[in-house]
């Protein structure tokens, strides 16, 4: 409807519409749309809507052939709520904005407090979007439940912040290995060369050498989820994930290229 | 005469300290100190009145013993009134599940579990165990693996016991996690009395002290 309105979304329309032999249907034309307007692919899309975690530690699980599981137990304190919905019409893209973790009134700035106010919601302290490929089915002020979101099996990508490390040599930070220890030698721990001389006559960029190590957000992709209880309200998740425990984590789920994910 | 009187000064001196710490402490708890002073002029003037003073002394120790048990006995029932006032809030809070808990309360229940499947001995570091374990590849047949538990790693769900034993010459040592369900039975056969927590030293020890029948 909105597409025929506008003169020159209908041409580009017509031009890709053209080109594919066959009629497809509505969501795979409006990811064309989506394509054709922008003339890139938008990658950071979610394959659905996740939820914020607090990682409380790891632990072994034992699955029931006696196989030893290393799983990571993610908790999950009050919030989890839908504080905004995006829109293609109002913001240039399609979100859910979802807030995690209550914390006190003083704690937040006015306009924090007037964004969480407008839609009735409590105080939450983490905010964050989730850009997906359709926002239906989502209202103002909506609690989403984890154990609603996903069950046991289901493969998740994880994400938050690593532990901070401080400034590291590369031997530490780039697993460079050590120099001489012996004949007179004193660059132990050292880079050595960083480049060659006159003809570059520079160093390249995205050459490894020492610097701030850890405290970056870091994506662990397709872990699976080895249990779902509901009475300590809690998820286990195979494998290890970024940060301490009681660090802040994104789960969605695992983005799989044409399965989820649309392939272009 | 310069003996004797030596000898009345030696006597004296002991007895004027300890006294004096009786009296400070009397003096501290109840008795006004005007008296004492008055008494101890006379003490040191003339010596002829040191029996009086034994006597006076014996007495002021008695006096002070009984104030101290008096002390206790009020300090006691002080603690008493505070237990009293902590249990009563107490009661009608609410149990509640707090996030740093929950590993705990995951362990303790994994354990629990694993507990109901096969009951698990108290192992402890020079136990002598006989483990049946089933391969899962071999599901047929009970592998038995005996030896002395040489340490104990405690890590909740994950604790884990290793086991040494000489076998055909040879020293072997199996790491078990004890709430495997792959282990069917753990049996304590018996137990030497060791003085470590680790017996890695029987590793350079003779193979007789890995040795069972």
């Amino acid at each position: 409807m909105s597409i025929l309105s506008v003169p020159s979304p209908t041409q580009r329309c017509s031009i890709s519409i053209s080109r594919l032999p066959l009629p497809l249907p509505l969501p795979f034309q409006l990811q064309v749309r989506r394509r054709a307007k922008g003339g890139k692919v938008v990658m950071s899309m979610e394959a659905g809507i996740g939820v914020m975690g607090t990682k409380l530690g790891m632990m072994s699980y034992f699955e029931s052939d006696g196989e030893v599981v290393p799983v990571t137990v993610v908790g999950f304190k009050e919030g989890n709520i839908v504080t905004q919905i995006k829109t293609e019409a109002t913001d240039g893209y399609d979100a859910v904005q979802v807030g995690y973790r209550r914390v006190r009134d003083r704690k937040l700035t006015k306009p924090e407090m007037g964004h969480l106010h407008k839609v009735g919601a409590i105080p939450m302290r983490h905010l964050q979007e989730f850009r997906l490929q359709a926002i239906d089915g989502f209202d103002l002020n909506q609690r989403l439940l984890f154990d609603e979101t996903f069950k046991e099996g289901d493969l998740v990508d994880v994400s938050g912040t690593t532990i901070g490390k401080g400034f590291q040599g590369g031997i530490k930070r780039h697993n460079f290995k050590r120099g001489p220890m012996t004949h007179g030698s004193k660059s132990h721990r050292q880079l050595g060369s960083i480049g060659a001389g006159t003809t570059p006559g520079r160093v390249y960029k995205g050459k490894k050498m020492p610097g701030r190590m850890g405290g970056t957000k870091r994506k662990i992709r397709k872990l699976k989820i080895v249990k779902i209880d509901k009475d300590l309200n809690v998820l286990m998740i195979k494998g290890a994930l970024p940060g301490k425990p009681g660090n802040l984590l994104r789960i969605t789920p695992a983005k799989i290229v044409g399965k989820n994910i649309p392939k272009n | 005469m310069a003996s004797q009187v030596l000898l009345q000064q030696a006597l004296f001196a002991p007895k004027l300290s300890f006294p004096s710490s009786s009296r400070n402490v009397a003096l501290i708890s109840r008795v006004p100190s005007t008296p004492i002073s008055w008494r101890c002029t006379p003490l040191i003037a003339k010596p002829s009145f040191v029996v009086r003073a034994d006597t006076n002394l014996d007495g002021g120790g008695e006096a002070t013993e009984d104030v101290p048990s008096d002390n206790a006995e009020k300090v006691s029932e002080g603690e008493a009134e505070q237990v009293s006032d902590s249990e009563a809030p107490k009661s009608p809070r609410k149990p509640r599940v707090k996030l740093g808990d929950i590993m705990g309360i995951l362990n303790q229940r994994a354990i629990e579990a694993s507990e109901k499947q096969r009951p698990t001995p108290d192992i402890r570091t020079g136990d002598i165990v006989e483990i049946k374990l089933e391969v899962p590849e071999n599901k047929r047949r009970l592998s038995i693996y005996k030896g002395i538990v040489i340490s104990k790693q405690n890590a909740g769900i994950h604790t884990t016991i290793r086991i040494r034993r000489i076998i055909a010459g040879t020293g072997v040592e199996i790491v078990f996690p004890v709430y495997s369900p792959n282990i069917k039975e753990i049996k304590v056969v018996s137990h030497r009395k060791v003085r470590r927590a680790r017996l890695y030293y029987l590793r350079d020890k003779l193979p007789r002290f890995s040795t069972f029948k």
